[in-house]
């Protein structure tokens, strides 16, 4: 694949996602979502943007909830369009994209069989984008191998779970075990498939896919301080195909608090200045939101190159901030608490 | 009426109207249409606009509306549309309005929970129905074979059965007990469901399926779904758990199926009954909603239109400024002079509807130097035609409108391309039914969109058939067949001909009476053998002299705009060169073309030189020395072509540059006026950023809206040069594409 043919299976998709990308909302609409009363407002405003009348048929009052799922809906169209007109390697590269998503999903189900919720108040709860045929039964499992033999075993994800079925049985540990484990496995094979690829696509799609594995890494390593988990077992679910790999994660695997984490930050001059940055005082930005805003300008960059695949993950990236902006935005409107309805991370 | 020479005269004017009758004036100068208003809150946001509230009450409106127009198209019932435009509602109607589609939209959705819940219900025993016919034949061969062995189970009353055809268990047929669950899954998920039993269990379940052949409705979302029954058996409890808990996964529904003949009967006809029941019931609600639906339609199209007028109203008040004391909404519009009169009359209507007196509404003229909008006042036969030339680009305001010459060559063109006479009248006939028949057409409301193509230039087709009539006829071509209607000139005199094999060579000096065919081309050149390169040199010169005329034409028309507007430099730097460019290459062989018609006769065609090469020749300066022994086209033609070579090569510079020269010069003289105002605006600029640091932010928004305008201003006037460069070399171009165009035609 390179770019003397790339138009031949792939030029309309392109050409597609980048008229999606001009739809990203902007700073101007950003500050007149911002100056909206009510949810109404909100509405009227995102009528004159992209989303044009996605909520012209919801009956008021208008529900958050409401718009998330309009949100959702909205990209899960776009992109199951994007997936039915693909063929491969870009097919093989969408279906990549949505196995994070069933990853969420299924270990969203695993937890909330655990805390005894029935499935049908589950099943609404999972994004559209990682939904899989046998992902409704998967409240049969009880432990770990079942759950793999049963019901995973028919899904892509099979090759990832293998790791985890030595655990004993599901509770909350675990299964946030298991989501990493997951997780691990699916960036890496993600990695690898991006490098078979070649070309741009594989150069960029690296740097993205290091930069998620890098953001696990530190996240896992902060939200493991204060449990029960082993710096070994830690260790083991630090994914291995990001920029701190290898001494960067040996040292994570060795740290004790937030400050060692942030001595490890130190070596790398990108994620240096994240954690400088970001502080737990109100009114600055947490180091979860500088992460976000580092991975938006790693997704804009995507799309200064032509021919290559990387816009479409970033595509689905970008919209889904954009979704987790707007839907701030809608809460703190919702609920009246507008001191902090400008924390939302704008892209263009 | 004005002319469509030019656009009409438009005036800025600035309208008071009261609040109370701003509505119904509103809505008189909606129906009258003669009037732009311009947007006076470009900086304020939609949601904070005065009258926002209506305009989304307007919204709901219309989404009920949608979702009754959804209903009705699912029941497949014809929305009436009679054509009818009724005037907006005043606004307290409104409410009534509100609540009428409130009402209407709760009792469709009332009808369809019920209509849900019923079909739900029809489902359900149909499944059932199903299921009990389709295990029926898989019972009666387990019956056959362990009739004994049922026997003892019917006698302990538990719910199982024995099916495994093994000899063995034939002799202890209670060691063993198997339950089963019976239960309709759709068929798309059904091979996921089997490998998902079949891993939970470790392969301990049978699986029997059957395909339910009639596809299903399904209650919520009204589709079709094809199901299939499965019969899952197994043994223990443990494993019914989870057999329950992956039919729940995968949507199956589960039914009791009673193991004994005569029970399965009995419950068989039992649901046949109910079926029956339901059946009429649902065949009521159906009526019921048809009925409902039918009602709605009849009126849906007229509410329409009725909530998009109040929406309009309210989102043109919205453009408004409202005064200080909240009594006046004062708003700016443009509208043709010539109508003022009707604006005023029918401002003096709405304010008189609304029970205000007439000075509730006011409309002041105003004076402005922005550039009006372009106002074609046109009518039915106009329209089609300024169509055509409003998608090439729409006149600026006052400018020599072309569509009123269009309406001529626009006809005339197509026929000399048609070019037959008889195709012409088919044409000519379907345009005429289609004027004839206008009224009665526009009654019809096609709603096909080439008809709206074609009905919309029903005018144009009319004359272009009418033209084309005439130029068949001047080609003398009907059905590319020519007619002999005056007698052809030339004749088959034996004695003067040439033979050569089946062609027959006439001669134009013998074979001919010398008298030309009275009017368009001699029948006889449709059957001669070198029509084709007789038709094309004369159709192509045809083609040269009128496209060149219409080149002059229209730069004619562009000096009635320069001397309209009083543009002296754009008559000396842009027209005169023009026309001498235009001249000196094309008038010029438009000349030669008429000269060599003229000079030259059937006796000396040998010498008659091509006016292609002569073309050519002509910019490559080069003149042959007599080889032919031919004499040139006329005495001096060298010189006479090097003037004009010279005149066109000294027009580019003129049209290039002369005019830009001379802006900047005169710019340079005016720049101490130039400099006092660029810096009067960035004084003004600095102002805002002061005021928008200390206001909030929606003002701040808005103030660099208006600080980008300024910046654009200053932006224009440092471009100046470079625009004024380009705009000429456009015009240059423009010029030159269709003579280059003209130079490949020859």
């Amino acid at each position: 694949m390179n770019s003397l043919n790339f138009n031949i299976d792939n030029g309309y998709l392109e050409g597609l996602v980048r008229g999606f990308k001009g739809g990203i909302l902007k700073q101007t609409d950003y500050l007149n979502l911002i100056q909206c009363e009510t949810l109404e407002d909100l509405k009227l405003h995102l009528q004159s943007t992209d989303y044009g009348n996605f909520l012209a048929n919801e009956a008021s009052p208008l529900q958050v909830s409401v718009i998330d799922d309009k949100l959702k809906e909205k990209l899960v169209i776009e992109f199951q369009h994007m997936r039915n007109q693909s063929v491969t390697p870009l097919a093989t590269f969408l279906d990549y994209i949505t196995y994070s998503y069933m990853i969420d999903n299924i270990v969203l189900l695993i937890t909330g069989t655990l805390h005894q919720r029935a499935i049908s108040e589950l099943i609404p709860k999972c994004h559209p984008l990682g939904s899989f045929e046998q992902m409704e039964a998967l409240h049969i499992a009880s432990t770990p191998a079942e759950l793999y033999n049963a019901v995973l075993v028919d899904t892509p994800l099979a090759s990832y779970f293998i790791d985890c079925i030595s655990e004993q049985d599901l509770d909350e540990l675990n299964i946030e075990i298991i989501r990493n484990a997951l997780y691990k496995a699916y960036l890496e094979d993600f990695y690898k498939f991006c490098q078979t690829l070649g070309d741009s696509t594989g150069a960029y799609m690296s740097d993205a896919l290091a930069f998620e594995a890098d953001r696990r890494a530190f996240i896992i390593t902060i939200n493991s301080f204060g449990t029960e988990l082993p710096k070994d077992d830690r260790a083991k679910l630090y994914p291995r195909c990001g920029k701190l790999f290898p001494d960067g994660l040996a040292a994570l695997a060795r740290a004790d608090d937030y400050e060692q984490v942030r001595a490890v930050a130190e070596y790398y001059s990108e994620y240096r200045v994240l954690f400088e940055e970001s502080s737990n005082n109100p009114g600055e930005k947490t180091l979860e939101d500088k992460f976000f805003e580092y991975e938006v300008m790693l997704m804009k960059k995507a799309f200064l190159d032509q021919f290559h695949f990387g816009i479409f993950y970033a595509y689905v990236k970008l919209k889904e901030q954009e979704s987790r902006n707007i839907i701030w935005i809608a809460e703190c409107v919702a609920q009246r608490h507008r001191a902090k309805i400008d924390s939302y991370i704008p892209i263009f | 009426m004005g002319s469509l020479y030019r656009s009409e005269p438009v005036a800025l004017c600035q309208l008071f109207l009261q609040s109370e009758a701003s509505y119904s004036c509103l809505s008189e100068l909606g129906e009258l249409g003669m009037v732009q208003l311009k947007d006076l809150n470009v900086t304020v946001s939609a949601f904070q606009r005065k009258f926002v509230t209506e305009v989304r009450r307007c919204e709901e409106m219309e989404r009920k509306l949608r979702f009754l127009e959804k209903e009705i198209r699912e029941d497949d019932i014809v929305i009436l549309d009679t054509g009818d435009n009724p005037e907006a509602p005043a606004p307290r109607e409104m409410t009534d309005l509100e609540l009428m589609f409130e009402r209407l939209v709760k009792e469709v959705r009332d009808l369809n929970t019920s209509a849900e819940a019923l079909k739900q219900n029809f489902l359900d025993l149909t499944q059932l129905k199903h299921i009990l016919r389709k295990t029926h034949s898989f019972f009666d061969e387990v019956d056959r074979h362990y009739d004994s062995a049922l026997i003892d189970l019917q006698a302990e009353g538990t719910e199982s059965v024995n099916l495994l055809a093994d000899d063995s268990l034939l002799v202890t047929p209670h060691t063993i007990r198997f339950e089963f669950v019976a239960g309709v899954v759709e068929r798309q998920h059904l091979s996921a469901f089997e490998r998902m039993l079949w891993r939970i269990s470790m392969g301990n379940v049978l699986i029997k399926q059957v395909d339910i052949e009639t596809p299903l409705e399904d209650p919520i979302t009204g589709n079709s779904v094809l199901k299939s029954v499965f019969l899952i058996f197994f043994q223990g409890e443990q494993l019914k758990a989870k057999v329950k808990k992956v039919c729940a996964g995968f949507h199956a529904t589960i039914y009791p199926c009673p193991e004994t003949k005569a029970q399965r009967r009995e419950m068989a006809m039992g649901v046949m009954t109910r079926i029956e029941d339901l059946n009429t019931v649902i065949t009521q609600t159906e009526v019921h909603r048809f009925a409902l639906l039918s009602s709605i339609a009849e009126s849906i199209r007229i509410w329409s239109i009725k909530v998009r007028k109040i929406k309009t109203i309210y989102h043109a008040m919205n453009w408004f400024n409202i005064d200080i004391t909240q009594k006046c909404l004062i708003g700016e519009c443009w509208c043709p002079v010539a109508q003022l009169e009707r604006i005023q009359r029918a401002l003096q209507r709405g304010a008189a509807k609304s029970g205000c007196s007439e000075s509730a509404a006011i409309l002041n003229r105003m004076d402005t130097r922005e550039q009006p909008p372009t106002y074609h006042s046109t009518n039915k036969f106009t329209s089609a035609f300024q169509g055509i030339v409003d998608s090439y680009g729409v006149a600026s305001y006052r400018e020599v409108n072309p569509a009123l010459f269009t309406i001529i060559s626009f006809p005339f063109l197509f026929s000399l391309m048609f070019g037959d006479a008889g195709h012409g009248f088919f044409m000519f006939l379907a345009g005429l039914l289609m004027v004839i028949f206008e009224n009665r057409l526009i009654r019809m409301r096609i709603t096909v969109d080439v008809w709206d193509i074609f009905f919309g230039g029903r005018y144009v087709i009319l004359l272009m058939g009418l033209f084309s009539i005439y130029a068949g006829f001047m080609y003398n071509d009907f059905f590319s067949k020519p007619l002999n209607i005056f007698g052809s000139s030339w004749s088959t005199d034996l004695k003067n001909m040439t033979v050569d094999g089946r062609y027959a060579s006439l001669s134009p000096i013998n074979n001919t009476n010398g008298v030309p065919y009275f009017a368009g081309i001699d029948p006889v050149w449709q059957m001669s053998s070198n029509k084709i390169t007789f038709l094309n040199s004369f159709k192509m010169k045809i083609s040269i002299i009128f496209g060149v005329t219409q080149m002059f034409f229209g730069v004619i028309l562009s000096f009635q705009n320069h001397r309209y507007f009083n543009e002296r430099i754009n008559i000396y730097c842009e027209f005169i060169p023009e026309m001498i460019f235009l001249f000196c290459i094309f008038g010029y062989l438009v000349i030669l073309i008429f000269y060599k018609w003229l000079a030259y006769d059937a006796s000396e065609a040998s010498c008659a030189p091509s006016l292609l090469i002569g073309l050519i020749n002509m910019f490559l300066m080069q003149y042959d020395t007599k080889e032919d022994g031919c004499p040139p086209l006329f005495k001096g033609q060298q010189a006479v072509q090097t003037c004009l070579l010279v005149l066109c090569i000294l027009c580019v510079p003129w049209l290039l540059l002369v005019k830009p020269l001379v802006k900047h010069y005169e710019r340079k003289r005016g720049l101490t006026y130039g400099a006092a105002r660029s810096g009067y605006v960035l004084m003004r600029n600095g102002d805002i950023e002061l005021q928008a640091s200390h206001s909030t932010l929606s003002i701040q928004s808005g103030d660099v809206l208006l600080q980008d305008q300024q910046r654009d201003e200053v932006v224009h006037h440092v471009d100046g040069d470079d625009e004024e460069c380009l705009s000429n070399a456009s015009e240059e171009t423009e010029v030159r594409m269709p003579c280059n165009a003209n130079t490949i035609l020859v």
